[in-house]
């Protein structure tokens, strides 16, 4: 399995400061890899660095198909769609077209080339429309079609989903799957959802503060976090301290796993004691806040809405459903599953 | 009222006559004001666009000075040039005071600080991302910037539009600077004031309805240019 695109020791430095810096990434070809952090962790600074797009300073070598490549390579190579779908004035045919008309390629054969990715993401039926007057679903698909109108081998998502409404994301997150499965394009997804992961990533990498915290298949660092902050990334919101379990080491669990009731059974899995501190109906259960000795919990799910504020409650959570943390030290950098080269899926 | 209503007959008459002078006037004054407002948009739009797209030191110094600029007095523009081109003055060995080039330079002066502030708006209405956007599609930095160009392009004819207008329509410099030499300098706006304080107000108002053509003759073309290239073809 070859590398498609990568770094070595790639730095990014903005007034001084550091804010990013990657030892070692690669991704094979066909792969398509999450890039998962919380805002300001450095992930479009990553994707615009590889890109070696943007005005910060970076250091250290981008990889195409492993040997180092300048701008100019990396332009030939890469696609990339930004969280607005920034597009042109003029019809959707000329924004698909806009790509490969960037790259010199004449007017009717940018268009012949580019309208069957209009049609594979079901916009093709507003080829004729003005691009202003799409709303932000539509404008999001012409901006996928546009970018992979060009043959990428790289295509870069710098959350391109951010700014939709859950249904338009969803359908948009199933036609892109849907698109990308049968191309040989790596791709790099950014995104700070790991739903959007889970949906299109055979990899996932953890960023947090300029650093990825960890790397390997999307299940099994969505599901095994390493660390109190990649724990918390991947919805395991939860840290119960040895202080309440009694156990040595820090466990870390998902809202959705953590039962409230009034009165404990023994064999629950772990219990911790507490008062409730707040109580707020969702849609799909009630959230309950539990405050402990050791920090607050949240429970989300059925069955909380006879309680009230200052009940003593027991919080329980099968064995399961806990994840034990590792100190939350920075050099475990790749204490997921340390693969070389992400694997394709 | 009568005074007006003559005056607008014999502009009129005087007009389809066809008089020599007055055409060379016109031309003159065509050729002066397009001339400045050329020098100002290639001084002026790579300045404006820096000003919009980079960071340098000083950027928001600038953009201070031509949003001043804008506002910038043609009087006071047409005492400094003068200064500068008097015989005695820093550039008076190449004895330009009293040509058409005096009055270009002067004109250029008061038309730059208007592009400068009318590009570096038009520039920063498109998206802050859009270079990142072309370059991430295989653009080049050069590329790029053409298609952010096309972009703005009808807010950077509107720029054109003010910078052509306000030196095309203004006195004071082309006053001082030009003199008003019949034949040589004399220009719609200051050959109007010359005909007015005349009495002459007949042949002041035919300048006047001149004036008023060529500016909406040059709007009518650019607007029509923008307008056609923003609705999407058929």
């Amino acid at each position: 399995m070859t590398s498609r695109i990568g770094c070595r020791d790639l730095r990014v430095v903005a007034r001084g400061r550091e804010l990013l810096h990657v030892d070692r990434l690669d991704v094979a070809a066909g792969a398509v890899l999450a890039v998962l952090g919380p805002n300001g962790a450095g992930k479009s600074t990553l994707l615009r660095a590889l890109a070696r797009l943007g005005r910060h300073h970076v250091t250290g070598e981008v990889l195409l198909d492993g040997s180092p490549a300048g701008p100019r390579e990396m332009r030939r190579a890469v696609a990339a769609v930004l969280q607005r779908p920034i597009l042109r004035r003029g019809t959707v045919t000329a924004n698909a077209a806009a790509g490969l008309r960037l790259r010199g390629v004449g007017r009717a054969d940018a268009v012949r080339r580019s309208v069957p990715w209009l049609d594979a993401f079901g916009v093709g039926h507003l080829g004729e429309r003005d691009a202003r007057t799409l709303s932000g679903g539509e404008a999001q698909r012409v901006a996928l079609a546009r970018a992979l109108a060009v043959a990428p081998r790289v295509l870069l998502l710098d959350e391109p989903f951010a700014g939709l409404d859950a249904t338009t994301r969803t359908d948009l997150l199933a036609d892109l799957r849907a698109v990308l499965d049968g191309l040989d394009t790596t791709t790099v997804l950014v995104t700070h959802d790991r739903h959007e992961a889970r949906a299109l990533a055979t990899d996932t990498a953890l960023l947090v503060a300029g650093r990825i915290r960890q790397l390997g298949p999307t299940e099994h660092v969505l599901d095994r976090p390493a660390d109190a902050a990649c724990a918390r990334l991947v919805g395991y919101t939860n840290l119960l301290l040895p202080a309440v379990t009694g156990r040595l080491a820090v466990l870390a669990a998902r809202p959705e796993a953590c039962r409230v009731s009034t009165e404990h059974h023994d064999g629950d899995g772990i219990a911790v004691m507490g008062t409730v501190r707040r109580v707020v109906p969702l849609g799909g259960g009630t959230r309950v806040d539990v405050d402990t000795a050791a920090g607050t919990l949240a429970c989300l799910g059925p069955g909380g809405e006879g309680l009230e504020p200052g009940r003593a409650v027991v919080v329980t959570v099968a064995e399961a459903d806990v994840r034990v943390l590792v100190e939350d030290d920075p050099a475990l950098a790749t204490c997921g599953d340390p693969a070389d080269v992400v694997h394709s899926g | 009222m009568d005074v007006l209503l003559d005056g607008f007959v014999q502009a009129v008459q005087l007009l389809l006559g066809g008089d020599a002078a007055t055409w060379a006037i016109t031309g003159l004054t065509l050729r002066i004001s397009l001339t400045a407002t050329v020098i100002a948009a290639i001084v002026g739009v790579p300045l404006g666009a820096a000003v919009a797209l980079t960071s340098f030191r000083g950027r928001r110094v600038v953009l201070a000075a031509a949003n001043t600029g804008m506002g910038l007095p043609p009087v006071v523009v047409g005492l400094f040039v003068t200064v500068l081109l008097w015989r005695s003055g820093p550039l008076g060995a190449f004895g330009l005071l009293y040509t058409p080039t005096a009055m270009i330079i002067a004109q250029a002066v008061i038309a730059t600080p208007i592009v400068v502030a009318l590009v570096a708006a038009a520039v920063q209405q498109v998206d802050p991302d859009f270079l990142v956007q072309m370059q991430g599609l295989g653009a080049t930095r050069g590329r790029a910037l053409a298609a952010l160009f096309g972009e703005a392009r009808l807010p950077l004819l509107a720029a054109a539009m003010a910078a052509f207008g306000a030196v095309v329509s203004e006195v004071g410099a082309a006053q001082m600077v030009g003199g008003n030499l019949a034949g040589e300098t004399r220009v719609l706006t200051t050959a109007a004031v010359l005909a007015t304080s005349r009495g002459e107000f007949a042949l002041a108002i035919a300048f006047g309805l001149i004036l008023l053509m060529i500016a909406f003759a040059v709007n009518l073309v650019l607007t029509l240019v923008g307008q056609r290239q923003a609705v999407p073809s058929r």
